[in-house]
């Protein structure tokens, strides 16, 4: 890479950013927005989640019971927060990378809408005649096919961008995000069909929701998070990644193993014993991507100061942060699936922590790093506080470790801690939800939109 | 990043760095295609990465044979307990033998939510098991406290426990409470012998249907100290 070479690149790109830029304004609007509120929404109800008592007030009401607020609270997280979040945030990154310019980007908005839709009726349901039993598949049965037709519209446009992207280049983030929008459709369809619509016996069904909630967690929620690991690491520091050869290996063996991991939560559980074991090993193997990511990217990270640099930007801050606490979880993971640490760690709230560590901490932090960098691309305005920023961080940070705290090393002040952190994360997710908005809503409208400037 | 997002990073590099522009998606894309074709990276040597992720590998993918050959008995779909005993058709009469690694599975099951994980219990209500003569000496004691249970008041190291210990023992197998009972006779600075599953038989016959022991009822059958 001469200067020459990378000098007059930038105009190029600047003019064709703009024409990619504009028509993702509405949809990126409608899908980050909700998103948005539905974070605010998921870390209100955690709040009243970690309260012992609630106020004699509301405590009386049914509509309240720890379970249902528990699960209005997760589905609202996962399907709200992070759901939206991704198409908007998927969708832009492919786009770019694909220097693709989408036509007919109302569909994207209709299925957000949809899925807000479904996923309100969803919530509320939960809350009013209280959750199934089966954990982030609690729906009304009705809402299953809506969802799945929403996400179809709404959260396919990765692959339609990888697929028309005009050269023949291509680069691990596409690979992750690809893969992870692929496989949660299909993932949703079959955990409905075996749940649902053709319920298998027992013991299968059991089986399949695992497999359902770790595909969810890992390789859509998961997946797209290392997508945008590979993205802005390697974009922010300007360089390439380090044994980047080794990132289809590290793809290939992450798909291959992630859904064989699921059997290793019902260790202990009435499943054959050759189900459990499947689980055990592919906890085991999952280390082999593990390892690789960590090289590809926090390889490039310990050179020549990467740290340093990351701290200073924005993005790269959460995002590395958001990398380094979803590996540890996957390693944590692979140690926890021993079966005699296995035995002690069961029925504690370790797995609690484990989510903590691989949703918010990982995945979470991964999404706020790069809204930080598309938002304003994509809507044409600007953060408008660089206070707000510093608290969104620093809630967010001290709110997740305090949480974590809780879970793993100390159940005896549970009640305490977990509350502050929550009250914690609440403060962080009003920060950067409503800068979000005002960033979101500053900008020009797409119709006037001017090449872009620096 | 060339983003006009960047006003309020402080202290980002202003020079050293190759430009504070970052990367160019289009640039980002070639390079790195690039390195996946040719499969090494500009301007660096031999580099003995992949062998050893090709060794790691090979080594993981041997463990994960081995362990599944040896968890999963026979793959039966009628499996699921791995410590239940393996019956053969020649092998005759199962062979009991009291197995601590056992006993602490079954201890932090059964036991572990009063006495604690660490066989400290809780000052005033659940006494402790570490270096207690309640449990060493006669195996009698132990196992009937654990069949029948125990209500009353004792007095350990000075410490008054009044505690209200159910008949835990009276859902468990005669080999678990034996596993149980080693386990507990040899942890935490107990150095008590093992106890056979045919002791907790016999025990179990002996004392019948019955309520809880008071302390007094099992000290005087059975004195601590022997």
């Amino acid at each position: 890479m001469t200067q020459e070479q990378r000098s007059g690149r930038p105009d190029e790109d600047r003019s064709r950013l703009s024409r990619i830029d504009a028509p993702l304004r509405a949809p990126f609007l409608l899908l980050f927005g909700s998103a948005a509120l539905w974070l605010m929404l998921s870390s209100a109800l955690s709040l009243l989640t970690t309260l012992k008592a609630l106020p004699a007030g509301i405590g009386s009401y049914e509509w309240f019971a720890h379970g249902r607020l528990e699960a209005a609270a997760r589905n609202a997280f996962v399907y709200g927060w992070a759901g939206n979040a991704l198409f908007a945030i998927n969708l832009w990154l492919l786009a770019q990378l694909g220097r693709f310019e989408i036509r007919n980007g109302w569909m994207a908005s209709v299925g957000g809408l949809f899925w807000n839709l479904a996923l309100t009726w969803c919530t509320g349901s939960v809350i009013v005649s209280g959750p199934g039993a089966y954990a982030l598949l609690d729906f009304p049965v009705g809402a299953g096919p809506v969802l799945a037709a929403s996400f179809a519209l709404a959260g396919l446009w990765p692959v339609v961008a990888y697929a028309k992207r005009p050269t023949g280049h291509n680069f691990a983030a596409q690979w992750f995000v690809v893969g992870a929008s692929v496989t949660f459709l299909l993932a949703f369809l079959l955990a409905q069909a075996a749940v649902f619509w053709a319920p298998a016996s027992g013991v299968v069904q059991a089986v399949a929701h695992s497999w359902y909630v770790r595909t969810v967690h890992l390789l859509w929620l998961g997946g797209s998070a290392l997508g945008l690991g590979y993205y802005f690491v390697s974009k922010v520091l300007a360089r390439p990644l380090h044994a980047y050869y080794l990132a289809s290996v590290a793809f290939w063996t992450y798909f291959l193993f992630a859904g064989w991991t699921a059997p290793a939560s019902l260790i202990g559980s009435p499943v054959p014993l050759w189900i459990q074991s499947i689980g055990v090993v592919g906890s085991m193997m999952l280390l082999v991507p593990v390892l690789l990511i960590g090289l590809n990217l926090l390889g490039a990270l310990s050179r020549d100061g990467g740290w340093f640099r990351a701290w200073n930007s924005t993005s790269l801050r959460f995002i590395s942060i958001g990398i380094v606490s979803l590996l540890a979880s996957l390693a944590i993971a692979a140690w926890a699936s021993d079966r005699s640490v296995n035995a002690g760690l069961r029925f504690t709230s370790f797995a609690e922590g484990q989510n903590l560590l691989l949703l918010y901490a990982g995945v979470t932090f991964c999404v706020f790093g790069a809204a930080y960098a598309a938002l304003p691309r994509v809507s044409g305005g600007r953060w408008p506080s660089a206070a707000a920023i510093h608290v969104h961080f620093w809630a967010s940070t001290l709110g997740a470790a305090g949480a974590a705290f809780a879970a793993f090393a100390h159940p005896s002040a549970h009640g305490f801690i977990s509350a502050v952190s929550a009250a914690l994360l609440l403060i962080g997710h009003l920060a950067f939800a409503s800068t979000a908005f005002a960033a979101l809503l500053s900008g020009v409208p797409a119709g006037e939109s001017q090449p872009a400037h620096d | 990043m060339n983003d006009r997002n960047r006003h309020y990073d402080r202290n980002r590099p202003r020079q050293g760095s190759p430009g504070p522009e970052g990367f160019s998606d289009g640039r980002l894309v070639e390079v790195h295609s690039q390195i996946a074709r040719d499969k090494q990276e500009p301007a660096q040597g031999f580099s003995m990465t992949p062998i050893l992720v090709v060794f790691l590998f090979c080594a993981l993918g041997f463990w994960a044979g081995l362990y599944l050959t040896r968890n999963s008995r026979g793959f039966s779909a009628s499996a699921f307990d791995l410590n239940a005993p393996v019956a053969f058709a020649s092998a005759g009469p199962v062979v009991f033998e009291p197995d601590a690694a056992k006993g602490q599975t079954l201890y932090l099951a059964n036991c572990a939510a009063c006495h604690q994980p660490t066989g400290a219990g809780v000052p005033g209500a659940f006494p402790p098991l570490v270096k207690s003569l309640w449990v060493a000496g006669d195996e009698k004691r132990i196992i009937k406290i654990i069949i029948a249970g125990m209500a009353g008041e004792v007095e350990i190291d000075g410490v008054k426990y009044n505690g209200n210990m159910p008949n835990v023992g009276v859902a468990l197998k005669d080999a678990q409470i034996a596993h149980i009972a080693t386990y507990v006779r040899s942890a935490w600075g107990n150095a008590a012998e093992p106890v056979m599953d045919a002791s907790v038989a016999a025990v179990r016959k002996e004392i019948g249907a019955r309520g809880q022991y008071s302390p007094k009822e099992v000290l005087d059958a059975h004195p601590l100290g022997n």
